[in-house]
């Protein structure tokens, strides 16, 4: 898995960087030279990973920063990531939709009753709680303004 | 027939459109910036004088949407917000010229929103070190050795204006950008690293009260004290050269632009005019801007617009022309 | 001077603008604690409020908050993942780790600590630093600054693992890092480089979005697969117990702490680097005293030096940050325009005159900077037991209420749902590279500092054509940019020797 990320990252990189050097090409002088001397050495460093997973050589020693858990079976961790994607990009799609002070009590109740399975009640009440936090700090006391959603007529925020 | 009177006079309430009233109302003014600039620092000075001003005595709040150097507020302003007369927008006062020279994601008209005025007039000078032998525009005319300007890049009047006198009056200048703001160019004058910057006054005062600078050239539009400074486009060797220089000052005379989305109701801009005709008349707000160093003055909305319609029916060579040396950026 | 500096102290203690400063803490407390509330955001929003007051009252205000957003947002960073402020995202790497490992207690018992001396060093620096303020800003030019750039790209080597395909992938990860900050308009020609024809890139990459998303994200799934609360299945006693030795472990590393307190002191005095760099420079320093590979390799497990470095240096770096705001009128930071502001508000015109005629005020300003630091210090160590006990509480209940604020701290900075969706992508690449193995921490040290060494070597060259590469300060800057490169080689070689 650990490989199969690293090579994946590595393309990526290079198609990247190789993008860069193309785009690069037709600009003048002073505003092309440090992108090119950052994405031909760039691109040469994601070849050099990108041969050393598909050859295999040696495993790379650990970097400095955290691994993930790996506490769960594969298939379990695998699914909850998913889960866990799910979540947040539905959070941002709802935010699109419905606007933030709608979306945030919709998001919080739902996850705490379908992921946390909790009870009803509490699931109400933290909700609330939540949003009350959330309202009062952000809508009240600074002002800050959110956009209705774009089920509202909202277009915004973009 | 006095029956007849009667009745006009009970009907003419109801026939007398309403004095448009903001009570128990939130007003919104949107800028263009991120907070702790000098358009966000008037924004939210005017904001904590507006209340007082507008009939109803709403809240007004500041809202901060930077990005594309204030094109996203305006497109804001133009194609999202209602108007309702609750939302305010200001950004920057080269977007007349972002529109004129068609940058890529412009999508407001500059003719069409309805326009409140302008929250000041900025006069753009340039600024020398003060132990140079350079003491007038004339010395800095015959230099021998490259006068280095500090500026932070292409769009600024930092940079704009010292480069239409270099390429167009044939100033022996080399104009060095990258600075990441005008406050970092003072430091490297300070070094002896540059000699000199263009700028606003407001933001060159400090500096020049303290000695380090003084002013050798300004543009067009001016403040008490320095009438007797040359201007630019006095130098200008042709016509065409000085229509370029006007060009680039133009939007200075309407420097802090407010207005309100295209279709707001003729009398809600009447009111706001007014509003922002007396709250800059306050002495108050004028006592609190001028310790922050702000210029504070109320140009109309009809002015400001004249100006925009000028900018912006330039014939096409000066603009192409134009778009050769000033590119739309801070 | 002694005579001004004790007048400092007695204007900060008079009554009003004591109790100025406590308000201020307050504010600072829950601003560095909320991932959505940004310092300098909430520093513009309370200047308002500051024009009934005298000056003293006002600074203790403004700075009694400002001093303290870098110590909370270390606790938000170290028990959520989530990076309270953009200057404290270092920080998570190691004192998240060790929140995940039970030990919660003692990496905020660390943070706290090393914020506190780095703070008093930061502050003792303002001081000293006042008579030779002026020469050594002035010593500082475009290309010393340009130099000052390399040495912290130079800390890639550092944070990358050892070996050479660690090296590699350190480098990729900078390297990743140089791209993205290169979008953008460029001040050299104006040409908009990489922008995807959006108006959003313009401008560049926003660093608080990109960091929320490299280093929330991937944390937050990782609480979902886990299924526990943040401490796993670590005793509860345990979590808060080892404060105490987390403050021990402060003058157990007490040399590193010192000097990771100079970087940051350091970093801060020179405008034009930015805070966030402070951080990782400090992160790489600690990761060099590391004397064996195994040691090495316990970086990013809950090793607590990478706990104290950063702590030390984001909290001395706002003293460093004073220094050229009130000798020369330059801010170093977002934050330090809008206190600048508040300066020309007061009637204060900072330059020479601050150093001279209102020394007094300078030094009050050194005093907030202290007492705001102990006060919130001994708060913090007051809450302990119940901040750390969030730790323990179920991982699905703050999942949704961590990603409500990751979201609002991501919008708020522009107003944009562009900067969520900068969020998102980022926490899939952050996702990425921590299952692939790369270290983050370089990617961000070139997103940084890709600018900033771009735009001062035009300057230079433009300038002094090649001639500054002769300057001293240069020189003795790039000796020490080869050191720092070199540095994990020397170690991986010393330590083959046999013991």
């Amino acid at each position: 898995m650990t490989n199969r990320a690293s090579l994946g990252l590595a393309v990526a990189i290079m198609a990247l960087a190789a993008w860069g050097i193309y785009s690069a090409l037709d600009w003048p002088l002073k505003s092309k030279l440090f992108p090119l001397v950052i994405c031909v050495p760039l691109f040469c460093l994601a070849g050099a990973e990108l041969l050393w997973v598909v050859l295999g050589k040696g495993a790379a020693r650990a970097a400095s920063d955290f691994k993930l858990s790996a506490e769960h079976a594969p298939e379990v961790a695998r699914r909850r990531t998913l889960l866990a994607a799910g979540w947040t990009v539905g959070f941002f799609a709802l935010i699109l939709l419905v606007g933030f002070p709608i979306a945030v009590p919709v998001m919080v109740f739902a996850y705490l009753k379908v992921q946390g399975r909790e009870g009803w009640i509490f699931s109400a009440i933290f909700t609330a709680a939540v949003w009350l936090f959330f309202y009062g700090l952000f809508e009240l006391l600074l002002h800050l303004h959110f956009p209705d959603g774009w089920l509202f007529g909202g277009f915004g925020g973009f | 027939m006095k029956w007849k009177l009667a009745l006009a006079a009970m009907l003419l309430p109801l026939a007398a459109p309403a004095q448009p009233n903001f009570a128990g109302k939130t007003i919104t003014i949107i800028v263009g910036y991120k907070p702790g600039g000098g358009y966000d620092a008037t924004a939210r000075l005017l904001a904590r004088h507006l209340p007082d001003h507008v009939p109803g005595k709403p809240t007004v709040i500041v809202q901060n949407m930077p990005g594309g150097n204030s094109i996203i507020a305006a497109n804001h302003m133009y194609n999202v917000a209602k108007p309702d007369g609750l939302t305010i927008g200001t950004f920057n006062r080269n977007l007349p010229i972002a529109q004129l020279t068609k940058v890529q994601g412009v999508k407001y008209d500059m003719l069409k929103f309805a326009w409140i005025g302008s929250a000041a007039n900025e006069t753009t000078i340039l600024a020398i070190r003060n132990d140079l032998p350079y003491k007038t525009f004339e010395d800095l005319r015959k230099a021998k050795e490259p006068v280095v300007i500090g500026s932070t890049g292409p769009g600024a009047n930092t940079y704009d204006f010292p480069l239409l006198l270099k390429d167009l009056v044939g100033l022996n200048f080399k104009i060095v950008s990258g600075y990441s703001s005008s406050a970092d160019i003072m430091l490297a004058v300070e070094r002896k690293e540059a000699d000199g910057r263009a700028g606003s006054l407001s933001s060159l005062r400090p500096f020049i009260d303290r000695g380090l600078v003084h002013p050798v050239i300004r543009a067009r539009s001016t403040e008490p004290g320095l009438e007797k400074l040359p201007v630019d486009e006095s130098f200008a060797p042709n016509p065409r050269a000085k229509a370029i220089m006007a060009l680039r000052s133009a939007p200075e005379q309407v420097a802090r632009p407010y207005v309100m989305p295209p279709s707001t109701p003729a009398d809600i801009v009447k009111v706001m005019r007014k509003a922002f005709a007396d709250v800059i008349a306050d002495p108050a707000a004028q006592a609190e801007a001028k310790k922050a160093k702000m210029d504070f003055d109320f140009t109309d909305g009809d002015e400001a617009l004249k100006i925009m319609k000028e900018v912006l029916n330039q014939p096409k060579d000066i603009v192409d022309e134009f778009s050769k040396y000033v590119k739309f950026g801070e | 001077m002694l005579d001004a500096f004790v007048q400092g102290l007695l204007l900060i203690l008079q009554w009003k603008a004591f109790a100025f400063m406590l308000a201020g803490i307050f504010v600072g407390f829950w601003v560095g604690l909320l991932p959505g509330l940004g310092g300098a955001t909430t520093l513009a929003l309370m200047l308002p409020f500051i024009y009934n007051m005298e000056p003293v009252e006002a600074f203790a205000f403004l700075l009694g908050m400002h001093s303290v957003v870098a110590t909370t947002g270390d606790v938000t960073s170290i028990l959520f993942g989530v990076p309270g402020e953009a200057t404290t995202a270092a920080i998570i790497l190691d004192g998240h780790a060790m929140a995940k490992k039970g030990e919660a207690g003692r990496a905020l018992g660390a943070a706290l600590a090393s914020s506190l001396v780095g703070a008093l060093i930061g502050a003792a620096a303002l001081a000293l630093a006042i008579p030779i303020v002026r020469p050594l800003v002035l010593t500082f030019g475009s290309p010393e600054l340009f130099m000052l750039a390399i040495v912290g790209l130079a800390f890639i080597a550092s944070l990358s693992a050892q070996g050479a395909r660690g090296m590699v992938r350190g480098f990729l990860a900078g390297g990743l890092g140089l791209f993205l900050a290169m979008v953008g308009q460029d001040p050299q020609a104006g040409v908009a480089r990489y922008t995807l024809d959006t108006l959003y890139l313009w401008q560049g990459l926003d660093l608080v979005p990109v960091l929320v998303g490299l280093f929330a994200i991937p944390e937050i799934i990782d609480l979902v697969v886990r299924g526990t609360s943040i401490a796993g299945n670590a005793p509860a006693g345990r979590i808060n117990r080892g404060a105490l030795e987390g403050v021990k472990d402060v003058f157990r590393n007490f040399w590193l702490t010192i000097r990771c307190a100079l970087i940051g002191t350091f970093i801060g005095i020179t405008p034009g680097l930015g805070g966030a760099v402070a951080q990782w420079m400090a992160y790489g320093h600690a990761t060099q005293s590391a004397r064996t590979p195994e040691e090495r390799k316990g970086f990013g497990q809950g090793d607590v030096r990478g706990v104290v470095g950063p702590g030390a240096a984001c909290n001395s770096k706002e003293g460093g940050a004073l220094i050229p705001t009130i000798a020369f009128g330059v801010p170093g930071s977002t934050s330090m325009a809008i206190l600048l502001g508040g300066f020309f508000l007061l009637g204060l015109v900072p330059g020479p005159d601050m150093l001279t005629k209102h020394l007094p005020v300078t030094f009050s300003l050194v005093w907030t900077i202290v007492l705001a630091n102990i006060i919130t210090v001994a708060a913090c160590f007051l809450l302990l037991n119940r901040l750390t006990a969030l730790t323990a509480v179920q991982g699905h209940l703050l999942v949704p209420v961590v990603l409500v604020l990751v979201f609002i701290g991501s919008y708020t900075s522009n107003s944009s749902y562009a900067d969520i969706i900068v969020t998102i992508v980022f926490g899939a690449v952050g996702y990425f590279m921590v299952l692939a193995g790369w270290p983050r921490a370089p990617l961000v040290l070139g997103l940084v500092l890709g600018k900033i060494a771009e735009n001062y070597l035009y300057i230079s060259v433009a300038r002094y054509d090649f001639a500054w590469l002769m300057r001293p300060v240069v020189v003795v800057l790039l000796i020490l940019a080869v050191g720092v490169i070199f540095y994990p080689a020397v170690q991986a070689w010393r330590s083959r020797k046999p013991a």
